[in-house]
């Protein structure tokens, strides 16, 4: 079977870029933002193969689609999350709302079920969420009772509410988890169905353009053959089996959103003369609101590459990697929609620039599928038990990597992601000793640490590869400036703040502390990070001039 | 009939900018496209293809990553992708383009109708088309707006300064595009994208077309540049701000002053 | 030399496209006579590519190649149907190509190709021109490229001239690279300028949609040739009176030689090319003009100040103007003596076509918009406010 290539995948965003160029113009989109509106028939366009048929990336090629894998689909995330997120998340939610019966749905249910969504152009929504069951779906209360005739299971009636549903109140087909007898189980409800209804659209801070609804299942019966995997009682594995995967696709969402907004503020800038000279050649600008968004942009995208390439590898799973993509990735594009308001000055308050409406669409990335502070905690909660496997050696390995890294190619800061990944491991061990895991919020500032140590570590790696993956703009000085600055700040942030936690949590000495995860060192290391930050606002300058 | 169209990969240069300091240009994050005449070019032999079961065969000179170009027009309906791609190739001005094109094109065989986009947005020229039309000795129809066939007669609407021509010609003929107003390029969708990928794209050198490696390049390019810098700047001149009213007598002060208006 | 190979199946096409009768067929093969002037119609027509014609020595000798000539472009009267009037961009190239030559220290020569055109000489004289290749054919009557082509070969490869110069309009532009293509010549579209360096023609050309200017040579062949954008070479005061050497060329083409044949001929009705292009004021809007109405605003302010209007490639994209009042790289160049841009932003396609207006005034509600970098005065303001009011005083004062 061959896969997307490169160059078809360059070619698919080009159109899906040309077609929103065309049919949804800033304007547009804004008038739809303003007047809260979904647009069907863009939703509609966007699955018409004869003219973009978007969806068709996430139906295997044997059952009529095009067989995307992670790549292709988190890079069409990211051009979708440019254009506009609501759209990106309608689109998204299809993705979401398939992916139940991928991995989950019998032979003959995906055959069944993924034709009719590629060739019907299905819209499709993921009803997980509940009033009292959000990113814990332990306390679900959607019923699913079995109906028997003849002494045989007929099918199921279905009883609950599920809320803020993407595409709720427009999708043509629903995944619906409820609790069967035999435990959480998934759902194949048609819109049609009798006693199934959506309610009211949300008037929601951002995302305006996707719907979101709740949604109202009385007794909605559904044939047995539309429980998905035809065994109850799978569902949260189901559910659990996907998090790495769509969870990066939300870090893409983040990602691509705030190099929107990032790319806005420096085209402006360049054009704003304030104080003889534009705002471009400032630095109390560029290396405030500008320099470190791009760093933390560029830094996820190296992360979220690497995660697609290791899923469309052999690897499974990955919940701890997809959970600190989407933290990182998801918070580095609503701080960068933040400041790009900023940048905007007066300009970036008003809806006449499009940054303030990214930083509202942006905000949802950093709560849908599972809010950051449930990444945090799954990020701790993952690598913590690494970390006691290991007997703490785990980030003492990844630290020798980086070490030997460092020898291949020193432009890339890999000596200080290894200094901030040795940090790192002495933290955690001095929590471990102190046992400071109690305290829930060291548990989740581990999480937020870990996060940034891995991607930083990983960004040095991509940085010093001998070819860029095709989303990268900046030329190879930028990139590796900007790994430097990345490894050098986030080494500095984990010891400062590790030192911070364990002291504000247990006790110890600080100055034994700091000796510990070698607090001078990296401070050391921090010469030449102005001269970097210089060069990488330069760059950024030259790749994204006024239009 | 055979359609051959000739295509080229080039900066988008809408998006392209100098470095005023050291006249070079700044390529960085700058997209390469197909070149917006050559699209309407090949939209162009696509609806022939429509209305008379043509084939049509795209060819592009140019580095390996041209072959993004191949691969969008298969991806919107060419039947047969050629790229000409030779370190011989590099530097070649429009008479050594036009030769090593009119190579292939005699390699392809049998073209009944060769169609160019009328310049390309990187070099302005317009040239290689007639360049090409020349060197197969075939007429040629430069500056079209709309070409139409009927058995072997061609029909075309050109522009001429001040207007336009209908003029026609027997096949075999060359035609060069310009582009309509308001022209927004054809896109495929992502099946079609993909359905293009198993497509077999070709691959000739200069060998393969038989081409004179004399006639190539730097080598073969008649032109030389000299010197490539940035256009010069004029001086900023005065900016008045003001009332709508204060600003209308500040331009009836300028006109007079420079005598558009009598005093 | 022409070379006429044994795949010759003496069909004669040849012989009937030669316009200088110097080939015949005997014995069913075509021979070439001493009359051939290499100017390859009979390649052209071969259905075999039996004949080859080889130039390579000929061109080798540098100094051989001495004048400097210009194609003489010319265009239907309009007031006088069926006559043709010397275009004003033959004026610009004969002002350029006299300095050229005076440098050089050469004769300006100017082709004229027509039927019943000698009467144009005295004008094309009055720019400058030392001597007139004069070639008169019934083929000749309208432009087309196959005659044009065919003679200028032929001309070139007799008389040997240093330098060509074609005007770059949909005329030049299909003309010269088909000469250049045959005689295997260094061509350069489009100059912007052209002056002489170390005795080689230095062409001066935008690049890159404007976005840079290149500086070509074409150091190893004669004649070195290139097209000149209209509206940028200074044009010189003709002197009345002053007299060329008119040198009568004849060919011998047939009616039908052009293998593409004229079916209509329409003209724009407002002839808006020739409103733009040499208007000498221009009121020129673009995407800040909003709508209909703002052109219109346009519009009364070009009739006051007895202007013609301009637009943006963004406002001909949206459909506000036709395409002929396009000003920019992709559409018209302009040099009038005011331009005023309004609501035009000032990409650089659009700043290529005027910038070289004698005055730029930009009225634009952005400060930071790029025209204010090219205008000799800007206007931070609304033009669609600004235009009515400004209209309504000129009217006023016109009327006092």
């Amino acid at each position: 079977m061959t896969t997307i290539d490169a160059v078809s995948r360059g070619l698919m965003l080009d159109s899906l870029k040309e077609y929103a160029k065309r049919r949804i113009p800033f304007d547009c989109i804004r008038e739809l933002d303003r007047e809260n509106e979904f647009p069907a028939e863009i939703l509609k366009e966007m699955y018409d193969p004869g003219v973009l048929g978007v969806h068709l990336l996430l139906i295997p090629r044997e059952h009529g689609g095009l067989g995307g894998g992670t790549v292709d689909i988190y890079r069409v995330c990211e051009a979708l999350a440019r254009i506009d997120l609501g759209i990106a998340t309608s689109v998204f939610a299809t993705f979401l709302g398939t992916d139940p019966l991928r991995v989950g749905g019998t032979e003959a249910q995906q055959r069944k079920w993924m034709r009719k969504i590629a060739e019907e152009k299905l819209l499709v929504a993921y009803g997980a969420t509940e009033a009292d069951a959000g990113s814990d779906l332990v306390n679900l209360r959607t019923r699913a009772e079995q109906v028997v005739k003849n002494g045989k299971l007929a099918g199921y009636k279905i009883t609950g509410n599920k809320q803020w549903i993407s595409n709720g109140g427009v999708a043509d087909l629903y995944t619906i988890l409820a609790l069967a007898p035999g435990g959480p189980s998934w759902f194949l409800v048609e819109r049609d169905a009798t006693g199934f209804s959506a309610n009211k659209h949300e008037d929601k801070h951002g995302i305006r353009l996707s719907n979101t609804a709740g949604l109202s299942l009385d007794d909605v019966y559904v044939p047995a053959d539309q429980l998905i995997g035809e065994v109850e009682g799978q569902g949260l594995q189901q559910a659990q089996a996907v998090f790495g995967y769509t969870r990066l696709m939300v870090a893409a969402f983040g990602m691509g959103a705030g190099c929107e907004a990032l790319e806005t503020a420096v085209r402006y800038s360049q054009q704003r003369i304030q104080g003889g000279g534009p705002l471009s050649q400032k630095q109390g600008y560029t290396h405030k609101l500008i320099v470190p968004h791009a760093v933390a942009l560029e830094a996820s995208r190296a992360y979220i590459h690497a995660i697609a390439l290791r899923l469309d590898g052999e690897e499974h799973g990955l919940q701890t990697e997809g959970a600190i993509g989407k933290y990182y990735a998801t918070e580095a594009g609503n701080n960068a929609a933040e400041d790009a308001i900023q940048a905007l000055g007066g300009y970036g308050y008003t809806r006449d620039f499009p940054v303030e409406k990214i930083k509202r669409d942006v905000k949802i990335a950093c709560i849908y599928e599972g809010t950051n502070e449930i990444m945090e905690m799954t990020i701790y909660r993952g690598r913590w038990q690494e970390h006691l496997k290991s007997r703490g050696q785990y980030y003492i390995g990844m630290a020798a990597e980086l070490d030997a890294l460092h020898a291949q190619n020193a432009n890339v800061g890999a000596d200080s992601a290894a200094l901030g990944l040795r940090a790192l491991a002495r933290i955690l061990e001095d929590c471990r000793a102190q046992r400071l895991t109690r305290h829930q919020n060291v548990t989740f500032k581990l999480g937020e640490l870990i996060a940034a140590a891995e991607v930083a570590a990983n960004f040095c790696k991509t940085a010093a590869a001998k070819e860029y993956n095709e989303g990268v703009r900046m030329d190879r000085a930028c990139c590796e400036a900007m790994s430097r600055v990345c490894a050098r700040e986030t080494a500095f942030d984990v010891a400062s703040q590790g030192i911070k936690l364990v002291l504000g949590a247990g006790t110890g000495s600080a100055a034994e502390l700091s000796q510990a995860v070698s607090l001078v060192e990296i401070e050391d290391r921090q010469r030449g990070v102005t001269e970097d930050k210089d060069l990488i606002a330069a760059k950024l300058n030259e790749t994204f001039r006024p239009r | 009939m055979n359609i051959v169209v000739c295509i080229k990969q080039v900066p988008d240069t809408t998006q392209v900018k100098v470095d005023p300091q050291t006249g070079t240009l700044i390529r960085a994050g700058v997209p390469s496209i197909l070149n917006p005449y050559d699209h309407f070019a090949l939209e162009t032999a696509l609806a022939l293809k429509e209305k008379t079961g043509a084939e049509v065969t795209v060819i592009s000179m140019g580095p390996p990553q041209a072959k993004t170009v191949l691969r969008l027009a298969l991806a919107l309906g060419t039947d047969r992708g050629i790229l000409l791609s030779d370190r011989a190739f590099a530097g070649s001005d429009t008479w050594a383009t036009s030769y090593a094109i009119a190579r292939a094109i005699k390699k392809i065989g049998k073209a009944d109708l060769i169609l160019c986009g009328m310049m390309a947005i990187d070099g302005d020229t317009a040239q290689t088309g007639p360049g090409i039309a020349q060197q197969l000795h075939l007429p040629q129809i430069t500056f079209c707006e709309h070409v139409a066939v009927s058995g072997r007669k061609l029909t075309a609407k050109k522009l001429m300064d001040g207007g336009h021509e209908i003029v026609e010609a027997q096949l075999p003929a060359l035609c060069t595009l310009v582009l309509p107003a308001d022209y927004k390029p054809a896109f495929p969708s992502f099946p079609e994208i993909a359905a293009a990928q198993e497509k077999d794209l070709e691959l000739w050198t200069a060998a393969d077309v038989g081409a004179d490696e004399n006639l190539l390049g730097l080598k073969g390019s008649p032109t030389r540049v000299d010197r490539v810098y940035a256009p010069p700047q004029r001086a900023r001149g005065t900016v008045h701000q003001g009332t709508a009213a204060e600003l209308v007598e500040k331009l009836v002060c300028i006109l007079k002053e420079e005598n558009f208006i009598k005093c | 030399m022409l070379e006429i190979s044994a795949s010759c199946i003496g069909c004669s096409k040849c012989v009937t496209a030669c316009p200088f009768g110097a080939i015949a067929v005997e014995n069913k093969l075509a021979k070439v006579n001493e009359k051939c002037t290499l100017c390859g119609a009979c390649a052209q027509v071969c259905p075999v590519s039996a004949i080859e014609i080889k130039r390579k020595e000929e061109s080798s000798d540098l100094s051989a190649y001495k004048g400097v000539w210009i194609f003489a472009e010319l265009s239907e009267d309009r007031k006088n149907p069926g006559g043709k009037t010397v275009r004003a961009v033959t004026h610009e190239l004969l002002s350029c190509g006299r300095r050229l030559a005076d440098e050089l220290g050469e004769e300006l020569c100017a082709v004229l190709l027509g039927n019943g055109v000698e009467k144009l000489c005295g004008e094309i004289a009055s720019f400058g021109a030392d001597k007139i290749y004069l070639v008169e054919n019934e083929a000749l009557a309208d432009y087309n490229t196959d005659a044009a082509a065919t003679v200028m070969v032929a001309l070139i490869t007799k008389h040997k001239p240093s330098i060509v110069l074609y005007p770059s309009t949909y005329i030049g532009r299909d003309v010269a690279p088909r000469v250049a293509s045959e005689l295997y010549v260094g061509l350069t579209a489009d100059c912007t300028g052209l002056s002489i360096k170390e005795g080689n023609l230095l062409q001066t050309r935008p690049a890159f949609g404007g976005n840079i200017m290149a500086d070509i040579l074409s150091p190893n062949t004669r004649p070195q040739m290139a097209t000149v954008r209209p509206n940028v070479m200074k044009k010189n005061e003709p002197a009345p009176g002053a007299k060329a050497n008119i040198v009568r060329e004849t060919v011998a083409l047939k009616k039908d030689f052009s293998r593409v044949k004229l079916v209509e001929r329409k003209f724009d009705d407002i002839g808006a090319t020739e409103n733009i292009g040499e208007a000498k004021i221009i009121i020129s809007g673009g995407r800040g003009m909003k709508n209909k109405r703002g052109f219109e605003m346009l519009d009364e302010l070009a009739q006051t100040l007895g202007g013609a209007v301009g637009a943006s490639r963004a406002a001909v994209d949206l459909g506000l103007m036709p395409k002929p009042h396009q000003v920019g790289q992709s559409g018209t160049t302009v040099s009038p003596k005011l331009y005023v841009a309004c609501g035009i932003s000032g990409a650089v396609q659009h700043v290529v076509g005027m910038s070289s207006s004698d005055v730029i005034i930009a009225i634009n509600k952005d400060p930071s918009a790029p025209i204010f970098n090219v205008c000799k005065f800007g206007l931070v303001g609304d033009a669609t406010q600004i235009l009515p009011k400004l209209t309504e005083q000129l009217r006023k004062r016109k009327t006092v």
